[in-house]
C-alpha cells in the first residue's frame, strides 16, 4: 500500500519537486539561529544594497540583511501556516464527523453554529479579531483557525455522510460497535484522503492570509515575516524592486510546492483516479 | 433542466427565508457581542483625531452616543432598532448607517458581480479546455497559469498590475471609479467607469479563476469515467455531446458550491483590492470603521454580509437542484 | 545630427530666455481648471468645529474662514477681519470686520456671526477650543462690523488661533438652529470662503465649485477642487506623477517617494507651510513605572538613539533632528533654541552604556540589562513601525532589550492615555500656532488629566516648569517670552521625560503647472484663494 502511495506520489513529477523544495525550505528555516545568527532585524549595512554583492539578496530599507529575513520569516509563515491548519483540520474534523454520524439535531445544531462563521466576509474577520487580540503570533494563528475551519466542517461531514450509508458501516452499527469506535475506526480512516488534500491547501491560504494582515501592518511586530518583508518594501516597489520580489517570490514558490505536493497527494490517494 | 414546479419552489424559498430569521437575529447578537471585546472606542478614536480633547468633552460625547450605558442596555437597543429594520447611526460620519451602506452598495456590487462572472466564465472556459486537451501543452500551459496565479499575494498583483498597465503603458487608470476632473455624463460615464473597472476586477478574479479552472478540470476527468457517460458513449453519442452535455453539467456541481464561498469571501478578500485601487466599496468603509469603532457601521455591514450569504446558500441550492440529474427524475 | 543638436540647443535657449521672460511678468495668473488634491485618510466630517483632525481643515478651510491668516513668518494678515487693536493691558482685542462678505447661502456675515461661534460653538463644542478659549469671557458685538473679544487675561497666543482651521467662523442664521452635534449641516458646511461644496461622494472625492460671490474681487481663480481620497499610498504616487492629481502634503505622500518625486520634472517639492503644525516625534516614558522614574536611565535612553539615522531613512530628509519638545520651525520667532542638553553626540552610545552602568542596571550573562516594551500603532503610517524597529535596534546596542506592541488605534489610545498601561509609547504632537496651544499640553502638570488624548502622559512635570509655562501663556512682552522658552527647553531636556526624535517637516508635492498652492503658514490648511493652474 504505502509502496504503490509513493510510487504513485512519484509519478507526478512537479509533486516531486515540490516536496523536494518544502522539505530544503524545512530544513534552512530550521537551521536559521545557525545560518543567521541573532535578530534579523538588526541593522548591518547600508541600505538598499542590491542582491548578489556583499549580502547575497542585498538589504532593505533600514540596511538590513534579506536573506536573514528571508530565513527567519520562513520560520514565521511556515510556523503559522502548519499550526492553524493542524488546529483548523482538528476542529472541523471532530465537528464535521459529529454533524456528519449523528445527522438529526447535532447536524443542524453544529450546522448553525458553522454558518454564523460563514456569515462575516473571511479576511475581514480575520482583521477584525487580530484587532481585537492585538497583533502576535498567536492572535494571527487563532484568527487563520477561526475563519479556517468552517470549510473543513462541511467537507468531512459530507463525506461522512456519504461514507456512512455504505455496507461497511451499517455493519458495524448492527454488530453493536460504539459510536467512538466507528467514527473513527471506520469512517475517518476512509475519509482521510481528501482531508489530508484540503489541509494542504489549506497551509498554502493560511501563508497568504499571513502575508496579507502583514501587509496590512497587523503581523506580529517581534516576528518577521514574508508578508513583513512584503508590506515594508512596498513603498520602495520602483526603485528597489528586490525589497518586495524576493519574499514575493519566496511565498509564491512555497504555495506552489505545497499544490503540486497537494495535487499529488491527490493523485496517490484518490480512489476513484486509482483506477484510470 | 427543469426547474422545480413553481408551488414547490415558492414553498422552499419561503421556508427556507423564515428560518433565516432567528439565525440571522443570533448573528446580530453575537457579532454586537464580538465587537464588545475591542478595546477603546469611537470616542477616543474621535478625540485621537482632534489631537487632544478634554475628559470633559468625551463624556459629553459617549453620553451623546449612548457610550456610557450598560452593554445589555446597549445590545436591546440596537436589536430594537434592528427589529424596525434601523441599521442606526453613524458616529464617525455623522449619518444614518443604512445611507452610508447604500451609497457603496453601487460600486461594491459593479466589482463584487464583474469580477464573480469574470472569474466564473474564464475559470470554468480554461478547465474545460484543459479537460479536453488532457496532458497537451495547452493542458498544461493552463495548469501552469492557474497555479501561479492562485499562489500570488493579491495585493502584490494588483500593485503589478497599476506599475505595468497604468505608469507605464498607460492603457488604464491607476485608481479609482471614474475620472473626478471630467466628471463624465451618460454613455461616456458608462464607459469611463467600464475603463476604471477592468483592472481591480481582473486582479480580484485571477484566484479565483485559477480555483475554478483547477476544480473544473478535476471534475470533467473524474466525470468522464462514469458509468453514465460509458452509457451514452455505448448509445453512439458524439463525443462533443457527451462532453457538452452531459459531463459538464455535472462537472459544474462542485463548480456552484465553490462560487457560493467566493460570493461570501468576495466583499471581505476586497477590502485590499479596493485599497490598492482606491475602489469606493463597502470593504474599505468595514476595514475603517473597525479601526475608528465605528461600530453601528460595522456591525450594519456585517448584518447585510450575512443576509447575503443566506441568499446566495438558498441560490446556490436552487441552482444544484436544476443542475442536479437526480432532480429530474423526480 | 550635429545639425540636430545645434538646433536642440539653440531651442533650449530660445526656451530658457522665454521662461527667463515668463518670469519678469511674474506669471499672470490664469483663471478657470480644476485642481485635484490627494487627501489622506478622508476626512470623517466636514465640521471643522467638531473634528480637528488633520484631513478636516484640508477640506474645511476653503469652505470656511477665519478671522486671521498668517504669512510665512507667522504674522498675523487680514481673513475675515480689516484690522485689529489689541488694549494697552491686552486683556481686549478689537476687530473690525470685512464688508460685504456674504455665506454661501446669501445671508450677510456680521459681527453677530463672530460672537455666536466663539462663545457658542467654538468654547463649547470645539475639542480643544474648550482650553484655548478658556480666557474669552465675552465678545461684544456693537455695530456689524465690529466684534470686541473681552479676555480675563493677557493670551498673546490667542492671536496665533485664528486661522480657518483653529477658529472657523460659522454662520448664525444655520448653525443655532438645531442640536449643534448632530446638525444636518455639518456635512453640508455654508461658509464665507472660495469654494462651496457641490458633492461628497464618501470614499471616493469630495467636489468644490468656485464660489462666484467670494468677497475678494477676482478671486478665486479655480472654478473647481476636487479632493480624492485614495487609500493606498502608492497608487497615490503614481497619480501624482501621471498628473491625475495635483497636490498633497501632510503624510498623503510616503517620505521616500516624496524624495523621488522630488526628482520628476513635472512635479516641485517643498515643505512650506507647515509652521502652524509643527510636528515633533518622539518616546515618551511611563515615569511612574521603574526604570522611568530614574532620570539617569531616561538620560542613557536619549543617547541611545540614533536620530540622523531615522532622519536619513525612514524620512528621507523630511525631518530634522529634534532637542526638544519645541519644534525648529519656531527659530523664525526666536522661541525655539538648541542650546539644550546634547544628546546627538558621537560617542552617545558610550555615554547611554556608562549611564546604565551607573545607574545600577549592568549587564547580566547575556548582555541584557533590562526588558521593556514600546507601544506603538501602524495607524500613523508605516514610517511609525519602521522607527520603532530601530530603536528596537538602538536599545539593544546599550543592553536594553525592547518589545514592541503594535496595536490599532482605539486599542493604542485606551492604553496609553487611559488605562496608562505601557512603559514607553510613540506619539507625535503637533506645536500647532504657539507653544501654549502645543508644547504646553505634553509638559504641564495640568494636563496629566486620565482619559484624555494627546496630553502629557509621561506623568512628569515640575513646579518650576509649570510656573514658567504659567508665566509664558500671559507675557506679552516678546523677549521675555523667549527667555522663558528657552529656560523651560533647557529644563525639560534635561529631565528627559520624553526622547524626542525628530521635527518633521512634511513633503508638499504640487504639479508645476499649478502656481501658489501653497502661498502662506497655513500650507494646506490655507484657501487655495490665490493658487491658478497654468494652461
Amino acid at each position: 500500500m504505502s509502496s504503490t502511495f509513493w510510487k504513485r506520489f512519484a509519478r507526478n513529477r512537479l509533486a516531486l519537486g515540490g516536496l523536494v523544495f518544502l522539505v530544503v525550505l524545512a530544513v534552512v528555516v530550521l537551521l536559521a539561529p545557525v545560518l543567521y545568527p541573532g535578530d534579523p532585524f538588526r541593522i548591518v549595512a547600508q541600505p538598499f544594497l542590491p542582491p548578489f554583492g556583499d549580502y547575497l539578496l542585498g538589504t532593505d530599507s533600514l540596511g538590513r540583511d534579506i536573506a536573514a529575513g528571508i530565513v527567519h520569516g520562513g520560520r514565521t509563515s511556515l510556523l503559522i501556516g502548519i499550526a492553524a491548519t493542524s488546529a483548523a483540520l482538528l476542529i472541523g474534523t471532530l465537528l464535521g464527523a459529529l454533524a456528519g454520524f449523528y445527522r438529526g439535531r447535532v447536524d443542524s445544531l453544529l450546522m448553525r453554529f458553522t454558518e454564523f462563521f460563514q456569515t462575516i466576509p473571511t479576511f475581514l474577520f480575520a482583521i477584525v479579531l487580530v484587532a481585537i487580540m492585538s497583533p502576535s503570533l498567536a492572535s494571527v494563528t487563532i484568527a487563520i483557525v477561526v475563519i479556517s475551519w468552517p470549510p473543513i466542517v462541511r467537507l468531512v461531514r459530507a463525506e461522512f455522510i456519504s461514507l456512512c450509508e455504505r455496507e461497511f458501516v451499517q455493519a458495524s452499527i448492527v454488530l453493536g460497535m460504539s459510536d467512538r469506535e466507528i467514527i473513527f475506526r471506520q469512517v475517518l480512516p476512509n475519509a482521510f484522503s481528501p482531508i489530508i488534500v484540503a489541509g494542504s491547501l489549506m497551509v498554502a491560504t493560511a501563508i497568504l492570509t499571513e502575508a496579507a494582515l502583514a501587509f496590512l501592518g497587523l503581523g506580529d511586530p517581534n516576528a518577521i515575516s514574508w508578508g513583513y518583508m512584503i508590506g515594508s518594501g512596498r513603498s520602495f516597489l520602483r526603485d528597489a524592486w528586490w525589497l518586495c520580489a524576493i519574499p514575493g517570490v519566496m511565498i509564491l514558490l512555497t504555495v506552489l510546492s505545497i499544490n503540486f505536493v497537494g495535487e499529488g497527494l491527490n493523485d496517490a490517494l484518490n480512489p476513484r483516479l486509482r483506477h484510470s | 433542466m427543469r426547474l422545480l414546479p413553481s408551488a414547490t419552489a415558492f414553498r422552499f424559498i419561503g421556508r427556507r427565508l423564515l428560518n433565516a430569521v432567528p439565525v440571522l437575529l443570533g448573528i446580530a447578537v453575537l457579532n454586537f457581542l464580538l465587537m464588545q471585546l475591542a478595546p477603546g472606542d469611537a470616542v477616543s478614536v474621535l478625540a485621537g483625531e482632534s489631537g487632544g480633547a478634554p475628559p470633559e468633552y468625551i463624556e459629553q460625547l459617549r453620553r451623546q452616543y449612548g457610550l456610557d450605558q450598560p452593554i445589555l442596555v446597549q445590545l436591546a437597543l440596537y436589536m430594537k432598532n434592528l427589529l424596525s429594520f434601523n441599521l442606526g447611526h453613524s458616529f464617525r460620519h455623522g449619518m444614518p448607517v443604512l445611507d452610508l451602506i447604500l451609497d457603496r452598495m453601487g460600486p461594491t456590487l459593479l466589482l463584487m458581480g464583474s469580477a464573480f462572472f469574470f472569474s466564473l466564465l474564464s475559470g470554468v472556459l480554461l478547465g474545460v479546455t484543459a479537460a479536453v486537451a488532457v496532458n497537451t501543452w495547452r493542458d498544461r500551459a493552463i495548469s501552469v497559469l492557474s497555479v501561479i496565479t492562485y499562489a500570488t499575494p493579491l495585493f502584490w498583483m494588483g500593485l503589478m498590475l497599476i506599475l505595468l498597465f497604468s505608469v507605464r503603458l498607460e492603457w488604464f487608470p491607476t485608481s479609482g471609479m471614474e475620472d473626478v476632473v471630467a466628471f463624465y455624463e451618460g454613455w461616456d460615464r458608462v464607459r469611463d467607469i467600464a475603463r476604471h473597472l477592468v483592472l481591480p476586477m481582473v486582479t480580484l478574479s485571477l484566484f479565483y479563476m485559477a480555483v475554478y479552472a483547477r476544480m473544473m478540470r478535476a471534475s470533467m476527468l473524474e466525470q468522464r469515467d462514469m458509468d453514465y457517460v460509458l452509457t451514452a458513449r455505448a448509445k453512439g453519442l458524439t463525443e462533443r455531446k457527451i462532453t457538452y452535455r452531459h459531463v459538464l453539467r455535472n462537472a459544474l456541481l462542485p463548480v456552484v458550491t465553490m462560487a457560493g464561498v467566493q460570493v461570501g469571501a468576495l466583499l471581505g478578500g476586497s477590502v485590499v483590492i479596493e485599497s490598492v485601487f482606491a475602489w469606493p466599496g463597502l470593504g474599505q468603509l468595514a476595514f475603517q470603521s473597525l479601526f475608528a469603532r465605528d461600530f453601528n457601521l460595522l456591525l450594519g455591514i456585517f448584518f447585510l454580509s450575512a443576509c447575503m450569504v443566506i441568499v446566495v446558500n438558498l441560490v446556490v441550492d436552487l441552482i444544484y437542484m436544476a443542475l442536479d440529474p437526480r432532480m429530474k427524475i423526480g | 545630427m550635429t545639425d540636430q543638436k545645434k538646433r536642440m540647443g539653440l531651442l533650449r535657449g530660445l526656451a530658457i530666455a522665454g521662461a527667463c521672460l515668463w518670469g519678469a511678468v511674474a506669471f499672470a495668473q490664469e483663471r478657470g481648471g480644476t485642481l485635484v488634491q490627494l487627501t489622506f485618510p478622508e476626512p470623517p466630517s466636514l465640521a471643522p468645529y467638531a473634528n480637528t483632525s488633520l484631513a478636516v481643515p484640508q477640506v474645511s478651510s476653503k469652505i470656511y474662514e477665519g478671522l486671521l491668516e498668517y504669512d510665512f513668518s507667522l504674522q498675523p494678515q487680514p481673513g475675515l477681519a480689516r484690522s485689529w487693536e489689541v488694549s494697552e493691558d491686552g486683556k481686549s482685542i478689537t476687530f473690525k470686520l470685512q464688508e460685504g462678505v456674504t455665506f454661501h447661502d446669501g445671508a450677510p456675515f456680521t459681527s453677530e456671526d463672530v460672537r455666536f461661534t466663539f462663545m457658542e460653538v467654538l468654547k463649547k463644542h470645539h475639542p480643544r477650543g474648550m482650553g484655548f478659549l478658556a480666557v474669552v469671557q465675552d465678545v461684544e458685538a456693537p455695530d456689524a462690523h465690529t466684534a470686541i473679544f473681552r479676555l480675563s487675561s493677557p493670551a498673546p497666543y490667542l492671536m496665533m488661533a485664528l486661522s480657518a482651521a483653529d477658529s472657523p467662523v460659522l454662520p448664525r442664521h444655520i448653525f443655532s438652529e438645531g442640536d449643534l452635534r448632530s446638525h444636518p449641516n455639518a456635512n453640508l458646511p455654508v461658509g464665507t470662503g472660495p469654494f462651496k461644496l457641490t458633492e461628497w461622494r464618501r470614499g471616493e472625492f469630495i467636489r468644490l465649485d468656485r464660489n462666484d460671490n467670494y468677497w475678494r474681487e477676482g478671486k478665486p481663480y479655480l472654478d473647481r477642487v476636487v479632493v480624492r481620497f485614495v487609500p493606498d499610498a502608492s497608487t497615490r504616487t503614481a497619480l501624482l506623477e501621471k498628473g491625475e492629481a495635483h497636490l498633497a502634503g501632510f503624510s498623503t505622500v510616503p517620505f521616500s517617494d516624496a524624495k523621488r518625486l522630488a526628482n520628476v520634472p513635472t512635479l516641485d517639492v517643498s515643505t512650506r507651510g507647515y509652521q502652524m503644525f509643527s510636528l515633533v516625534e518622539g518616546i515618551t516614558f511611563n515615569t511612574s513605572r521603574a526604570p522611568f522614574d530614574n532620570k539617569t536611565v531616561r538620560q542613557a535612553l536619549s543617547y541611545a538613539v540614533d536620530r540622523q539615522f531615522i532622519v536619513d531613512n525612514i524620512y528621507f530628509g523630511f525631518a530634522s533632528v529634534s532637542t526638544g519638545q519645541i519644534h525648529s520651525n519656531f527659530a523664525a520667532s526666536g522661541l525655539y533654541t538648541s542650546d539644550v542638553r546634547d544628546y546627538n553626540v558621537a560617542d552617545r552610545v558610550e555615554i547611554a552604556n556608562r549611564m546604565l552602568d551607573e545607574a545600577g542596571f549592568p549587564r547580566n550573562a547575556d548582555g541584557i540589562r533590562f526588558e521593556t516594551t514600546l507601544d506603538t500603532t501602524a495607524a500613523y503610517g508605516e514610517f511609525y513601525q519602521r522607527a520603532a524597529e530601530v530603536i528596537q535596534q538602538n536599545f539593544a546596542e546599550v543592553g536594553v532589550k525592547l518589545n514592541l506592541r503594535s496595536e490599532d488605534l482605539p486599542t493604542f489610545l485606551n492604553r496609553v492615555f487611559t488605562e496608562y498601561d505601557t512603559d514607553m509609547n510613540q506619539a507625535g504632537l503637533g506645536n500647532l500656532s504657539d507653544p501654549v496651544l502645543g508644547a504646553h499640553r505634553a509638559l504641564h502638570s495640568s494636563a496629566q488629566r486620565k482619559g484624555s488624548v494627546f496630553m502629557n502622559n509621561s506623568h512628569w512635570s515640575t513646579p518650576e516648569t509649570d510656573a514658567l509655562m504659567d508665566a509664558a501663556a500671559i507675557e506679552t512682552d516678546p523677549e521675555k517670552r523667549k527667555e522663558i522658552y528657552h529656560e523651560l527647553q533647557r529644563l525639560a531636556a534635561e529631565e528627559a521625560p520624553i526622547i524626542w526624535l525628530v521635527n518633521v517637516n512634511y513633503p508638499t508635492v504640487v504639479n508645476k503647472k499649478v502656481h501658489d498652492a501653497v502661498s502662506d503658514a497655513q500650507g494646506l490648511h490655507g484657501s487655495l484663494v490665490n493658487a491658478w493652474i497654468e494652461k
